[in-house]
């Protein structure tokens, strides 16, 4: 089951104001969610840290671009951090030895362990938890598409490539994850 | 549009919200967008769907020090909030200098302004004055030039006494309008703290009486006597030096020039 959180005060319409006991508010809120996400996307503490501390100073800076109209703040936020990690994810993938990553295939999800943080034990609990709620629901072809572009940011050729299987029925895969995941999202609305 | 398009840029939005579109599907899809309502919507809930998957992991508390550096990035840096405080309030103060000073120089220029006035009121009550006093001049010369031009006048030559022999006079004297005209020359210079007085020696009155003071420019004066007691004897004329601005009766019989009519 999907745990979304109940219908909260949003926050950055007061961090946009440069309400600071607002943004207080909105890091307690979210910083854990965004950091389980940076893990899952860098499989590193230190990076992810980061990453996170990124995040949020950029949230500060861009609060007043936050429109509630067209999604809640909490998928402002993951947006931004789901996307600064994917680009810090390439450039190190672009640095480094692919077999620095080949250990982060979905089915070797032990690779998220950072022996140098203390992390590893939470980091291993989100992993035995991982699939559940939405994701867990879904068929585990379309929710393995949708993590390795989401998660690992591959485009569908990469995915295609990575799972062997033509670019349409990824691509469909992925389409048809998504479209549950929405009226999953819609059943919450 | 079909409905068919309509699900294929659903379709799209689907994978771009998970950041697998392709180069050409974001292009179309961003210009489909502007101009379709109800995909914009779509795009946004597969957004907010493509959240859930951040939203299905446990979550994990960042370390403190994370916190502490996020707030360290935002918190207003107070050093800096100091500079700016002494930069605005050296704003500040330049500013109200330099209103000041402004201020200052506008009231400096008012001033000078004014005093220009004042000055050119003056200037011109000055010459207003003058004008008048010229004018007097005039009329009173204009009235000589008409005693000495009148065929009634009478002219008696007047002579140098002990004090300045060489000195010499001329008296126009026009019985018609009461006044002479008297013509000096060769007069000494007078002292500054002196005056010339002339004296009309009548035959009425045993004291002579004052025909006005006067004083001389290189040798030479004019003085007009109006109000002349035609009706009288005028036994003569004399004249002496007296204190500046002239006396009642002659303090001395110094006399420098002198006459019978």
């Amino acid at each position: 089951m999907v745990s979304l959180p109940s219908p909260a005060t949003e926050y950055l319409p007061a961090v946009a104001r440069g309400d600071l006991a607002a943004f207080e508010s909105l890091y307690d809120r979210y910083s854990s969610t965004v950091y389980a996400l940076l893990l899952r996307i860098l499989g590193n503490a230190d990076d992810a840290q980061e990453v996170l501390q990124e995040t949020f100073v950029k949230a500060w800076s861009n609060a007043r671009m936050f429109d509630a109209v067209r999604g809640s703040e909490a998928a402002w936020l993951i947006s931004i951090a789901r996307s600064r990690g994917i680009d810090k994810l390439r450039a190190r993938r672009v640095r480094s030895d692919r077999e620095n990553d080949a250990g982060r295939e979905i089915s070797h999800r032990s690779a998220f362990v950072d022996h140098a943080t203390g992390a590893e034990d939470a980091i291993r609990s989100q992993e035995q938890r991982a699939v559940r709620g939405a994701l867990g629901e879904l068929p585990e072809a379309q929710r393995i598409a949708l993590e390795l572009a989401y998660f690992e940011g591959l485009s569908q050729s990469e995915i295609a490539a990575r799972l062997d299987e033509p670019l349409g029925t990824i691509k469909t895969r992925m389409q048809l994850g998504m479209k549950k995941l929405r009226e999953r999202l819609k059943a919450y609305h | 549009m079909t409905a068919s398009a309509h699900d294929d840029f659903e379709a799209i939005a689907a994978l771009d919200a998970l950041g697998a579109a392709t180069a050409d599907e974001e292009r179309a899809l961003r210009e489909h967008l502007s101009s379709c309502l109800s995909c914009r919507r779509a795009r946004d809930e597969f957004a907010e769907a493509a959240a859930l998957m951040a939203k299905d992991l446990e979550p994990v508390a960042p370390p403190a020090d994370v916190r502490e550096r996020v707030f360290a990035d935002v918190a207003p840096d107070e050093e800096a909030e100091g500079e700016r405080g002494f930069f605005s309030r050296w704003g500040l103060a330049t500013a109200a200098t330099l209103f000041l000073a402004l201020w200052g120089w506008r009231e400096i220029g008012i001033r000078a302004m004014r005093e220009h006035v004042q000055s050119q009121q003056s200037d011109i009550q000055r010459l207003s004055n003058e004008k008048q006093v010229l004018e007097l001049q005039r009329e009173k010369l204009a009235a000589a030039v008409a005693s000495l031009a009148s065929a009634n006048t009478q002219t008696i030559a007047l002579t140098g006494a002990q004090m300045s022999p060489s000195a010499s006079a001329k008296v126009f004297m026009d019985s018609d309008k009461h006044r002479a005209v008297v013509v000096f020359a060769n007069l000494p210079k007078c002292p500054t703290d002196k005056s010339y007085q002339l004296w009309i020696l009548r035959g009425d009155q045993p004291k002579p009486q004052s025909a006005g003071v006067f004083d001389v420019e290189k040798g030479n004066a004019t003085i007009t006597i109006e109000n002349l007691p035609v009706m009288t004897e005028i036994k003569g004329l004399a004249v002496t030096m007296e204190p500046r601005g002239g006396v009642e009766q002659p303090t001395n019989a110094n006399y420098y020039v002198v006459g019978k009519t």
